[in-house]
């Protein structure tokens, strides 16, 4: 079987409206990003909506093809690039990324976003597979969970929460990426948007009964990510564990290495049943908050921000 | 990879029940096979598990997380079980070789790759419609096909229990090999014993499978054919898979929407009109988008000037 054609990305130096693209950021099943400059030299992350499997772009062409039988898909499609389009508009807020502008070219959408700086929390992760600290931990989903906090007060739901989705700035503060999962709680007559999963991440409702979506299925999310962030990998996928629950508590499995009251919050998020977690941000922040002072000044200044900025704290204070 | 699957097994009015089946799966690839050992022979029981046990083996050695070539592993696998069960004959130093049929069904890439030899049937349920199912190796199927006689009297015949293909037993088996088969969201693959279709006529068998989830759907049949089976009924074993594929979205690594097989295009386009109305498969016009870009302009405009105060 032939393999799948990429679509080619726009060049370096096109003219797009009122952006210059520089470079291919990422490029998903979905869509393309591209570091762009906008007409005052400022960075921006454009995000093109470019589906594979419906709209191909080869080598030297501006112009997508659409074919006529793939249309009505691709026009589909848009409308749920709309959707994350208007969920992001309403958001302002510093841990969530900020949509700046949406237009139309090359016969598709785009959405402009501020370009950050740094990693995601996934490449960190892996960069320091087993050894985050709590405090990093707490500082980091806390500060998150501020986002998302601000997400859920638009009655909206993210969805796909998950460590490739959560980019650490420079400074270490948190943005939450990524709306093409989100959805509006309020309205259950919605169509039925695009369901997306990542296994090991998207909570058990997702995968069986969607009408069940609620806050706490984005703390399930949270969870995992805390749970990921712990391991260094994925934790099982919530369909297996409705089947044959292999997940080890976090309690047990880092018994000692960090704080139980740290891994009981990880597990609570984890449960399966949705009614048995934290059934809002609020009361997930409140127990991560909680101890975070504690466990700041019981470890060690670390490396990286957190520990300078304790350090540079531990300073001030001894002047 | 998405499904359901749903497995049963009922002794029937038997003393011993010689059927087996089993399903396994790894990330990317799914295995399911019925085995019905043969009552006449000697140790069908012990065939058919050898068959079942042999091939799921196998598929846990190989699917990681995909087999390189499902057809030639299912030759492989259901060759290789038919020797496994003649060795077995052989170190025991039983005087016939045990036999049992056998239809396994791999699915990969929202592809189904199936084999079988004998009279264990696969049923692929499309929309509520029988699309294909496998044609036993049975002196009725034949006759049938022959046209020497009707559906109905091959029910009745004397010899509809007889296969001439088999795993185990003094000959080389028969395999029948399925097509590349692309699966389509909400597709059913149905395996059974003949224990199962025998008693049922096709379209009940069907239309059950269609309108109900797996879990609810294969109680309900074994049920009914039980009942229909009466006190001489048959070992009963049916395992039903509804494939849900699985949208595939924001993909981060490129990689893997380069080996990602030119099958699911199709079967992706199904997913997004899936559970649509007529109203929003309708066409968004250009007003529309110029209508949906002017809010999302507006929206950002407005919250963006909120939080400088």
């Amino acid at each position: 079987m032939p393999p799948q054609q990429n679509n080619q990305p726009l060049p370096p130096g096109f003219q797009l409206d009122r952006y210059r693209i520089e470079r291919q950021l990422s490029l998903g099943g979905f869509s393309i990003v591209y570091l762009a400059y906008d007409e005052d030299e400022s960075p921006v992350a454009i995000k093109e909506y470019l589906p594979n499997s419906l709209a191909l772009r080869v080598a030297g062409n501006i112009m997508p093809t659409i074919s006529d039988e793939h249309m009505p898909a691709f026009r589909y499609g848009m409308k749920c690039f709309f959707e994350e389009g208007r969920a992001l508009a309403r958001l302002n807020h510093p841990n969530v990324i900020k949509v700046l502008n949406f237009f139309r070219a090359n016969e598709t959408v785009y959405m402009v976003m501020q370009y950050e700086r740094g990693r995601t929390l996934q490449e960190h992760i892996q960069k320091h597979k087993g050894e985050l600290r709590e405090s990093f931990i707490r500082a980091v989903f806390t500060r998150l969970l501020n986002g998302l906090r601000e997400v859920h007060t638009h009655k909206l739901l993210h969805l796909d929460i998950k460590p490739s989705n959560i980019y650490l700035r420079n400074d270490g503060t948190p943005v939450l990426l990524d709306f093409g999962a989100a959805r509006q709680t309020l309205s259950s007559d919605q169509p039925m948007l695009k369901p997306m999963y990542t296994p090991g991440f998207a909570s058990p409702e997702q995968y069986r009964s969607r009408d069940r979506l609620g806050p706490w299925s984005d703390m399930y999310s949270i969870g995992a990510s805390m749970y990921a962030a712990l391991s260094g990998a994925a934790p099982q996928a919530a369909d297996g564990r409705l089947e044959r629950d292999n997940l080890v508590p976090a309690v047990k499995r880092w018994a000692g290495k960090y704080s139980d009251h740290l891994l009981e919050t990880v597990d609570w998020c984890m449960k399966i049943e949705y009614a048995e977690r934290p059934q809002s941000v609020f009361v997930l922040q409140r127990a991560l908050a909680q101890k975070h002072a504690v466990s700041a000044d019981a470890e060690a200044a670390s490396e990286g921000w957190l520990g300078s900025l304790r350090e540079r704290l531990r300073g001030m204070i001894s002047k | 990879m998405r499904f359901s699957v749903y497995q049963e097994s009922r002794i029937g009015g038997r003393k011993s029940n010689q059927d087996r089946v089993a399903h396994c799966y790894s990330r990317d690839a799914l295995l399911v096979v019925i085995a019905d050992g043969m009552g006449g022979h000697l140790h069908g029981e012990i065939a058919a598990q050898i068959a079942v046990e042999y091939i799921t083996e196998a598929f846990q050695r190989e699917g990681r997380p995909k087999l390189p070539d499902p057809l030639l592993f299912l030759s492989r696998a259901l060759t290789n079980a038919h020797h496994a069960i003649l060795d077995y004959a052989l170190d025991r130093g039983l005087p016939e070789a045990p036999r049992t049929t056998c239809v396994a069904c791999v699915v990969q890439d929202n592809v189904a790759y199936w084999a079988h030899a004998g009279d264990s049937r696969l049923y692929l349920i499309r929309q509520g419609g029988l699309l294909v199912r496998t044609r036993d190796h049975s002196r009725v199927q034949m006759l049938i096909e022959q046209g020497a006689i009707s559906e109905a009297q091959a029910a009745v015949h004397p010899s509809r229990n007889r296969v001439f293909s088999c795993l185990g037993g003094n000959h080389s088996p028969q395999i029948d090999y399925s097509r590349k088969t692309p699966l389509k969201a909400g597709d059913i693959i149905a395996l059974c014993t003949d224990g199962v279709w025998s008693p049922l006529a096709n379209g009940a068998f069907i239309s059950i499978l269609a309108e109900n989830p797996v879990a609810a759907a294969v109680p309900e049949i074994l049920a009914q054919a039980g009942k229909l089976a009466g006190s001489s009924a048959d070992n009963m074993t049916l395992i039903a898979l509804m494939w849900e594929d699985t949208y595939v979205g924001e993909v981060s690594a490129s990689i893997e929407t380069q080996t990602m097989p030119i099958d699911t295009f199709t079967t992706q386009l199904e997913k997004f009109g899936k559970g649509l109305s007529p109203a929003q498969m309708a066409e968004l016009s250009e007003v529309d988008i110029e209508d949906a870009i002017e809010e999302i302009r507006t929206a950002i405009q407005k919250y963006s000037k909120q939080d400088t105060p």
